[in-house]
């Protein structure tokens, strides 16, 4: 079985997206696990892609073709989980701010949140504050992690949470920011409460906070 | 030679004889709300109208003491031209393009009065402005986006790089090669309309692709864009580049335009005997949050690293204090 794991990991890590299919399917048919397929292969495969990236030794563009194969293989599993196993990790909104039209480190994130079994609610790009705090209210997420490209848009994510905190919702959501211009230093000053450099360290953080729930 | 801004900046771009002091230039937009409301005009006017456009460029040399003036403050002037719906913002955020009319890549159709569309007309027309007010005692820079860039804004930048990705590389070669003689005409039209120097945008930055893309896809374009324009021309790429900076010294471009995370002085060792290096002051920690005495601090390593034409290293956030981009010319006033 490990076979099958291991030939699925080298094809998620690799692009390999014309495989995927056939290959999840192998090895579902081989009698593999959906949920260790998923954990032990896809996962496990995104968790090696994501340290990479880290490193500098592939770009956004290979971690995108890893993203969409892993996608496809979930697409092939997810219908072979049993009741209990589908149930998600959390809720995580996901937005770009005010502003800013970017969306691709928003897009790696949820896809590999989504990959991590947490539920994903991608709200898009350029929401304004409101429209982000009433979202928060009306889907009482774990998590919302808030993106921004430029360094004109980032001082959006501090008008998030300051109004959060003014709604009184500031408690009940763990705020998640990242993106090319933010670092450590200015997610501690605007109050948020963690900072992910890349995909792999986001989707490290929030298992992170909703462990530490319980 | 005469210590004025403009001659300050054109020996900086060739490495030639030292004035009185360093040069202080921005390649990219220093356009912030201190220097609209002292220029009286605002966005998006600035991106629309080549008065407004003029005035603010001017603003940052003679409210801020810039040695350059440079009218462009968006990316998506030439994208505009070519049929991509833009929102052109507002006071506080920056023009962006909301829908990518290639993103099947099709075949781009390059309308032949792409020079006459208004958001082009615009920039050539602020440019002739500038001439007429500040030629020959103030560097005028022009800038245009590069192939890689136009693509973005053309397919939608995850489409794209998805494209790279997937190894598409027919497709990605034409719609670059498509793009190419756009970048030619509006750089040499921003010449012809009076600009000094011009900087290509083109952003094959280390957090999207990595040296090897940009070694194999975008290297020999530059190359060929730089053969076919006259006069010289700033690189600018933005992020940590450090891992392709020979790569931009083959270009031909006379000088590259980089980020803090370059160590000025691992940028001078290793390129700057064969281009100019210009900007380097950090934009989100030093010169929105930072005090005047930390941008102080970073234009005087800047400085004593040897970088050429000392300034933000990339289009400041629109809330930077003007102080803070007064501090950058005054470490440059200090001399030597």
């Amino acid at each position: 079985m490990s076979d099958h794991l291991d030939r699925i990991k080298a094809a998620v890590i690799g692009g390999r997206h014309g495989e995927i299919k056939a290959l999840v399917q192998q090895a579902l048919e081989a009698g593999a696990d959906p949920s260790t397929l998923i954990n032990d292969a896809l996962i496990a495969a995104m968790d090696v892609v994501g340290t990479d990236f880290g490193a500098g030794r592939i770009f956004v563009p290979e971690m995108l073709v890893s993203a969409v194969t892993m996608k496809a293989g979930l697409d092939v599993v997810k219908p072979r989980l049993a009741a209990g196993e589908s149930r998600s990790r959390g809720t995580v909104v996901m937005a770009t701010v005010k502003g800013d039209l970017h969306d691709i480190g928003k897009n790696l994130v949820s896809m590999m949140l989504e990959g991590a079994g947490f539920k994903v609610m991608d709200l898009g790009v350029d929401l304004s504050v409101e429209k982000l705090v009433d979202q928060v209210r009306t889907i009482q997420p774990d998590i919302l992690g808030l993106s921004a490209l430029l360094t004109t848009t980032m001082p959006e994510m501090q008008k998030v949470i300051g109004e959060l905190q003014r709604q009184g919702l500031r408690d009940r959501v763990k705020v998640l920011v990242g993106g090319a211009p933010v670092d450590p230093g200015f997610a501690e000053k605007i109050g948020a409460d963690g900072y992910g450099a890349n995909a792999a360290e986001a989707v490290a953080l929030a298992r992170r906070i909703v462990d530490a729930k319980g | 030679m005469k210590s004025n801004s403009r001659n300050l900046v054109m020996a900086a771009m060739f490495g030639g004889r030292r004035g009185g002091r360093p040069a202080v230039g921005n390649p990219t937009s220093i356009a912030c709300h201190g220097l609209m409301e002292r220029a009286k005009v605002s966005f998006p006017e600035a991106h629309l109208n080549a008065r407004a456009m003029a005035e603010l460029a001017l603003a940052g040399h003679e409210e801020v003491g810039f040695d350059t003036v440079m009218p462009e403050y968006s990316v998506v002037q030439e994208a505009a031209a070519l049929g991509a719906q833009v929102d052109w913002g507002d006071r506080d955020k920056m023009p962006d393009v909301k829908e990518f009319p290639n993103a099947d890549f099709s075949d781009i159709v390059v309308p032949p009065d792409f020079l006459e569309k208004p958001s082009c007309r615009v920039v050539l027309d602020a440019l002739s402005i500038l001439r007429r007010h500040v030629g020959g005692r103030v560097a005028i820079i022009g800038k245009v986006m590069g192939p890689w860039t136009m693509s973005y804004h053309m397919a939608g930048t995850q489409n794209f790089l998805l494209a790279v990705g997937m190894g598409e590389s027919d497709k990605v070669t034409k719609m670059l090669r498509q793009l190419m003689p756009v970048t030619v005409a509006f750089i040499n039209a921003q010449f012809a309309a009076g600009a000094d120097i011009v900087v290509l945008a083109d952003h094959a930055t280390r957090n999207l692709v990595g040296p090897y893309h940009y070694q194999e896809y975008l290297l020999p374009i530059h190359q060929e864009i730089t053969a076919q324009v006259g006069g010289p021309l700033i690189l600018h790429v933005c992020g940590n580049c450090s891992d392709r900076l020979e790569l931009f010294a083959e270009s031909g471009v006379d000088a590259y335009h980089f980020e803090w995370q370059v160590d000025a002085r691992e940028a001078v060792r290793r390129i700057g005997d064969r281009v100019s290096l210009a900007g380097n002051i950090n934009n989100p920690q030093v010169l929105l949050q930072g005090r005047p005495e930390d941008v102080h601090h970073q234009a005087r390593y800047a400085i004593a690293a040897g970088v050429h034409l000392i300034g933000p290293e990339c289009a400041i956030p629109l809330s930077t204090p003007i102080e803070n981009l007064k501090a950058i010319v005054a470490a440059a006033r200090e001399g030597w």
